[in-house]
């Protein structure tokens, strides 16, 4: 049975670049906090000097890499694979000291953050360390992680890197890592990649693609989040008068996004048509910042609500 | 349509001298499609134009007839520029980046013992960094790059990079990839490291025996020893990849949509480029709603549609002209916090751009402006 999206410990929101994953991924957070959940909203950014777009749309600073409080059941906390080196070192090297001391050489700084599939390894540790984190009576820290993914090509780098480090290296500290690490990302339980895509044919394609190459790499993909998907108030009939009216006038205004939702309703049918499941369909909004973000909050707190009613 | 001989855009003259063009911006705001474009308008005007491209759309490989999987660049067809009714004096390839290709063509030309080619391509490591998609595609970005130049088989290259973030990652890579080719750095890891930096060699052998076991440091140091011949080589490369991106040789663009998140993302790699002191060409704001000149109202459609539809389709109109306006006032933001910044807005052309006809109207979209139609930073829009 699919567990409901409340009991997963690591939601990995994923997609095509310009398609609001960072907002539908604040939004998605803010809605399952606004639940009583304890959540956790995580960015993996590429190092300690990167811009986090997710915590400038939580409204955090978002510069530091421990969590930070959002509000009273939300934090929010980027995923730096430095981070996630120390961290390891501390575990895998008998002295903290020593650790320490690595980090501070530049040759192995350098070479954690160089060598191919080191970094995403990083970050693999860091999101494991969070997602165990506990408060002293036992308890998980945060229940939920919803972990904004970058675009698609270091998406599927992310789920590629586990299993070709352990083809590389098979024994040892690293690879029991590692394998820890696969442990929840294959978990089905535990783990969900939700794919946010626009009603679009080519990010239809690209997120059809994102989400076989996920699978293939054992990543549980719950289904897809249209988002941004534009007005449509006419039926069958009057956009058949309204195509012949158009193509004896085609330079009116407000043809283009007459076409668009054309184009829109089409896309969302090829998305379905390849069996799909489709999570949420989120409305085009004309508002932005706080507004936006308070609109789409609620709309997936009531379409996800079936989901969430296991939550008490 | 005016009869009025349209004007070269700001983006013309660097179509016209400059042996490198790099395009970057936000995700999801048409890189690929724009770069593809540029190159076309470029190949149009008689240059030998090669498009890289890294992520590129599956659709628009297919209407240029491109294949997706190539060791090499793939030559547009003329025919099917003239299919398309387009006129091309020069060539126009293009080619999406096969990191395995880049490293393999990189370790043949760097090693000067043939001998040990068969012996690289064959370790284990070298296999495993090849055929990683990740953070391969910067390195080889850089390397190919390099080669493309260096080979003077093209007179420019237009490079499509990912989105912003890791773009970044790719402006990077060279220095990265010299920094820790630094010989110093490498000798640490190799066997036999001593003098000076012995007790670094020291402590980084415990810490890799520990994190990594002992036989894959011995591998490790195997893989560094055979490529350590090519160490000078390749930072060198970097090293020239990084002085031509800053030289007057090359150019970047950004190319943005006008969404808030889009418009701050360019913001904030703009303040990058500055910081690496590039050349910085201007942006393009694609797929704008900005123009509303020459459109009719939507009453225009009174008596062809029923009254009902046509009350709906009037606040499509009233939507679109909201856009506009709000389009308009993004594109005075921007530029109002980078003054003097070069600019231009394309239109947004109905459908995706899915063949050559569409990119050929997009190319003329970036070459001119279309007097009291188009906008730009020096002919602001008005109502």
């Amino acid at each position: 049975m699919t567990p409901s999206t409340a009991s997963l410990r690591a939601i990995l929101v994923t997609g095509k670049g310009g398609v609001g994953k960072t907002t539908f991924a604040a939004a998605l957070a803010r809605s399952l906090a606004g639940r009583g959940l304890r959540v956790l909203a995580a960015e993996l950014v590429g190092s300690a000097e990167a811009d986090s777009p997710l915590a400038r749309t939580l409204g955090v600073s978002g510069t530091v890499d421990e969590p930070q409080s959002v509000s009273s059941d939300l934090s929010f906390a980027r995923i730096v694979p430095s981070a996630g080196h120390l961290s390891f070192l501390r575990t895998a090297l008998p002295m903290k000291v020593m650790a320490d001391a690595a980090m501070k050489s530049s040759a192995i700084r350098r070479f954690l953050m160089a060598a191919p599939s080191l970094p995403e390894m990083g970050a693999l540790y860091r999101l494991l360390e969070l997602v165990e984190a506990k408060h002293t009576d036992g308890s998980p820290r945060y229940q939920t992680l919803v972990v904004d993914l970058p675009a698609t090509g270091h998406a599927l780098a992310l789920a590629q890197v586990p299993a070709s480090i352990l083809d590389v290296i098979p024994h040892g500290p690293i690879a029991d890592a590692v394998r820890r690490g696969l442990g929840l990302l294959y978990d089905r339980s535990r783990t969900a990649a939700f794919v946010v895509t626009l009603p679009e044919m080519l990010p239809v394609s690209e997120s059809l693609e994102l989400s076989r190459a996920l699978e293939k790499h054992k990543i549980p993909v719950r289904g897809f989040v249209i988002n941004r998907m534009p007005w449509d108030p006419f039926d069958a009939e009057q956009r058949k008068s309204l195509d012949r009216a158009l193509a004896a006038h085609p330079n009116v205004l407000g043809a283009r996004l007459f076409r668009r939702s054309d184009r829109a309703k089409r896309a969302k049918e090829r998305l379905l048509a390849s069996g799909a499941t489709v999570l949420a369909e989120l409305d085009e909004r004309g508002d932005e910042g706080t507004a936006l973000m308070d609109a789409l909050t609620a709309e997936l707190a009531r379409v996800l609500v079936g989901d969430l009613a296991g939550v008490s | 349509m005016n009869a009025r001989v349209p004007r070269r855009s700001f983006v013309a003259p660097h179509l016209e001298d400059r042996r490198v063009i790099v395009v970057c911006g936000p995700g999801g705001v048409g890189k690929t499609t724009t770069s593809a474009a540029l190159g076309l308008r470029a190949a149009m005007q008689g240059r030998r134009v090669l498009v890289l491209t890294i992520d590129p759309a599956r659709r628009l490989a297919e209407a240029m007839g491109v294949p997706a999987n190539s060791d090499e660049p793939t030559r547009v067809d003329p025919a099917r520029f003239a299919a398309a009714g387009i006129e091309v004096p020069g060539e126009l390839y293009a080619w999406m980046l096969d990191p395995g290709t880049v490293f393999d063509g990189m370790v043949r030309r760097l090693t000067k013992d043939p001998t040990k080619v068969d012996e690289i391509m064959k370790n284990r490591l070298y296999r495993h960094v090849k055929n990683l998609v990740a953070g391969m595609q910067e390195y080889t970005a850089a390397e190919a790059l390099y080669s493309f130049v260096e080979s003077k088989r093209f007179d420019l290259v237009v490079l499509d990079t990912p989105p912003s973030r890791n773009a970044l990652d790719f402006l990077d890579a060279p220095r990265r990839l010299s920094s820790f080719l630094d010989e110093r750095i490498v000798s640490i890891f190799l066997p036999k490291g001593g003098g000076f930096f012995r007790a670094a060699s020291q402590l980084v052998e415990s810490v890799f025996a520990r994190i990594f076991g002992d036989g894959f440091f011995k591998e490790l140091q195997g893989f560094l020893s055979a490529f350590s011949g090519m160490f000078d080589g390749m930072r060198e490369h970097a090293v020239k990849v990084r002085t031509l991106l800053g030289s007057d040789e090359s150019t970047f663009l950004i190319v943005t949509g006008m969404e808030p998140e889009a418009v701050s993302e360019s913001l904030f790699f703009r303040a990058k480029l500055r910081e690496l002191g590039v050349g910085f060409a201007g942006y393009i704001l694609n797929r704008s709603w900005a123009y509303t000149r020459g459109l009719m109202p939507p009453a225009t459609l009174e008596g062809l549609v029923p009254a009902e539809t046509l009350a709906k389709f009037v606040t499509f109109g009233q939507e679109e002209a909201r856009r506009a306006k709000m389009d308009r006032a993004r594109l005075q933001t921007l530029l109002a916090q980078d003054i003097g910044a070069e600019a231009l807005a394309t239109p947004n052309l109905g459908g995706a751009v899915e063949d050559l006809a569409g990119l050929a109207l997009l190319a003329d979209e970036l070459g001119f402006h279309h007097e009291d139609e188009r906008p730009s930073s020096s002919h602001p829009i008005v109502e």
